[in-house]
């Protein structure tokens, strides 16, 4: 005798676990326009951090690898601690920069629709194609993106997923190769064979991929300048108030489609 | 016949005990070993035998054998007096022609398991680059490798193929590791390796009758754990911030870092700045000179000395990361500009239309 069961329940059961991503929240402000909340307070708090730590990376980093000044104090060396605080400030900020990313990627689950993307279909990459021709000013059939169109989405794969792993693993690495033998040492020391096996090789990883960061930046600002400019939907300040003003018909049939 | 141990070898050659336990206790102390564990080198002494070694020479330039012969804790000839029997070298052995081979030969026959084999040199994949008395270079060193109870790869070339493996590697050279894979090797790198580590890791083998423990590369942890940089005599120089910006400024003259002179020290594994050269004298950063990171893989092909680069992954070419990094985004804000131009253009356009 089999155990009846209860079609009804078992559908909603299917339904929590593949539970489809979160709308983000309208507000309607006239019959055409509505403020749709697209990047929630994680995201934002999430994105400056990011932007910061990145800034404070790159000018500590660069010191690092080439110091451009050097200690006032022309004398004995217990009188400065320039490179030490560098390097200090450098370890404080990677640890900040990884936390945050762990609390975002947190949110890719958690988050609303925009704070997520999945490259696994093939309308993402035929919408990334459309993009590109869309940027190279191309007749295209790029649709209008509230959030972010599959094109960056690409980008934040590319520099912010695979990027900052890179960055970390191969940072980590480094910091902790004087002490293979602690925990942290330990945790990392595979990191090498990844990388080229010597420390020189991985070194290299870290400086080359940290410029790629900077030029990342520099075309991120552009596109979001650009984009704030011809959209005329508040782009620049929604990463600071997280709402941007889209028509009505585009906010909601995007959710149809869905 | 029984052979003797190596305190009878000690006691025959006129020495005392005393000189015995002397020995085994600098010995204990190069290797690294506590001093509560030097009766384990003593007791080890004076049950083993002398261990019979073969020393081969490929691609090499006897950089390695004379920094051994320059070993000065445990001196070298009580190395090679009383710890090892060296039964074939070609820069050391006395005999030479068919005496010296005839030596090898005995080694191999009489001693399977037991012979130590040191490698100098990197191996050519292409024959014809070295061939000796009608056998290839990879035949002898298979044929002696097939017995040998450890072999240790001295040196950078034997390591990581070092030199002859430089680009463009004319002779497709190789480290040893590329062809034997069944035996247990030890890398020993250097370019020369450091004569008290080249010692201390044949006595390490006597005395344990084992390999001493390697890191995840294949070298002696007890010589090769660390970095220059981390046990710099200058590093509290690098940390304050303080550098020579050239050979002749004040800073060199005042011993300051020569990490912007281009010391490879942070990225090179070596026991030079504990252990130092020439008795413990001094070593290249302490007499002024920039680390050239000689005992790291490709050290030659890791951009030229005195300058820090970065490598371009998979090649065995290296840039200045900053100048091509700050060229980049160069281009890519020109980039920018353009297309914004362009955007602001296209813009106008449609408000006319």
């Amino acid at each position: 005798m089999s155990i009846p069961t209860n079609p009804k329940i078992e559908q909603k059961q299917t339904q929590v676990v593949w539970k489809r991503s979160r709308k983000a929240k309208n507000i309607e402000l006239n019959d055409e326009m509505v403020k749709v909340y697209v990047w929630e307070l994680p995201v934002r708090i999430f994105h400056w951090i990011n932007a910061f730590s990145i800034i404070v990376l790159m000018i500590t980093g660069v010191f690092i690898g080439r110091p451009f000044v050097s200690a006032s104090i022309q004398e004995e060396a217990y009188y400065s601690f320039l490179m030490g605080w560098a390097r200090y400030i450098h370890f404080f900020v990677a640890f900040l920069f990884t936390i945050n990313l762990a609390v975002r990627w947190y949110w890719v689950y958690k988050g609303n629709e925009h704070a997520t993307s999945n490259p696994f279909r093939f309308s993402f990459w035929k919408e990334a194609f459309e993009t590109i021709k869309y940027y190279l000013f191309m007749k295209n059939n790029k649709k209008h993106y509230i959030g972010h169109n599959p094109l960056a989405q690409l980008s934040y794969w590319i520099f912010i997923g695979l990027g900052s792993i890179i960055m970390m693993f191969t940072g980590y690495y480094l910091l902790f190769e004087p002490q293979p033998e602690s925990i942290y040492g330990k945790m990392f020391m595979w990191v090498a064979h990844l990388f080229g096996g010597d420390s020189y090789s991985v070194r290299s990883w870290h400086h080359l991929v940290a410029w790629g960061f900077i030029i990342f930046t520099v075309v991120h600002v552009y596109m979001a300048f650009r984009e704030d400019y011809l959209q005329r939907n508040g782009t620049m300040s929604s990463i600071f108030t997280g709402y941007k003003i889209e028509r009505k018909k585009e906010a909601l049939g995007e959710h149809d489609e869905k | 016949m029984k052979r003797k141990t190596i305190l009878e070898e000690v006691l025959d050659r006129g020495f005392t005990r005393r000189d015995f336990l002397k020995m085994c206790t600098a010995l204990a102390a190069t290797m690294g070993l506590d001093f509560s564990q030097t009766d384990q080198v003593v007791a080890a002494m004076e049950k083993n035998q002398r261990v019979p070694v073969i020393w081969l020479q490929f691609q090499d330039c006897t950089g390695c054998s004379e920094s051994f012969i320059r070993s000065t804790h445990p001196k070298v000839e009580s190395v090679l007096l009383n710890m090892i029997s060296l039964e074939y070298s070609e820069a050391l052995s006395a005999a030479s022609g068919h005496q010296i081979e005839a030596a090898l030969e005995h080694v191999l026959e009489h001693y399977p398991g037991e012979y130590i084999l040191a490698v100098e040199g990197s191996l050519p994949t292409d024959d014809a680059f070295l061939t000796v008395g009608g056998v290839s270079a990879k035949e002898t060193f298979l044929r002696a490798a097939k017995g040998a109870k450890a072999i240790i790869a001295y040196g950078s070339c034997s390591s990581w193929g070092g030199i002859p493996a430089a680009y463009p590697n004319p002779t497709k050279a190789k480290p040893i590791t590329h062809f034997v894979k069944d035996k247990p090797v030890i890398l020993v790198p250097g370019c020369p390796p450091i004569a008290e580590v080249m010692t201390g890791v044949i006595a390490h083998i006597i005395t344990f009758g084992k390999l001493p423990e390697l890191d995840h590369l294949g070298r002696p942890k007890a010589f090769y754990r660390h970095r220059i940089h981390d046990k710099c005599n200058r590093r509290a120089y690098f940390d304050a911030g303080l550098f020579a910006e050239s050979f002749d400024d004040e800073g060199a003259r005042q011993g300051y870092c020569l990490y912007k002179v281009g010391c490879k020290g942070p990225t090179t594994y070596n026991s030079c700045a504990e252990m130092r050269w020439n008795g413990g004298v001094s070593y290249p950063i302490q007499s002024g000179n920039p680390c050239i990171g000689c005992s790291e893989k490709g050290f030659w092909d890791n951009g030229p000395f005195f300058v820090r680069r970065a490598k371009i992954p998979a090649s065995q070419t290296t840039i200045n990361p900053e100048t091509v990094g700050a060229i980049a985004v160069g281009v890519t804000a020109a980039g920018v500009a353009a297309h914004a131009m362009v955007t602001a253009m296209k813009k106008k356009d449609e408000h006319h239309d």
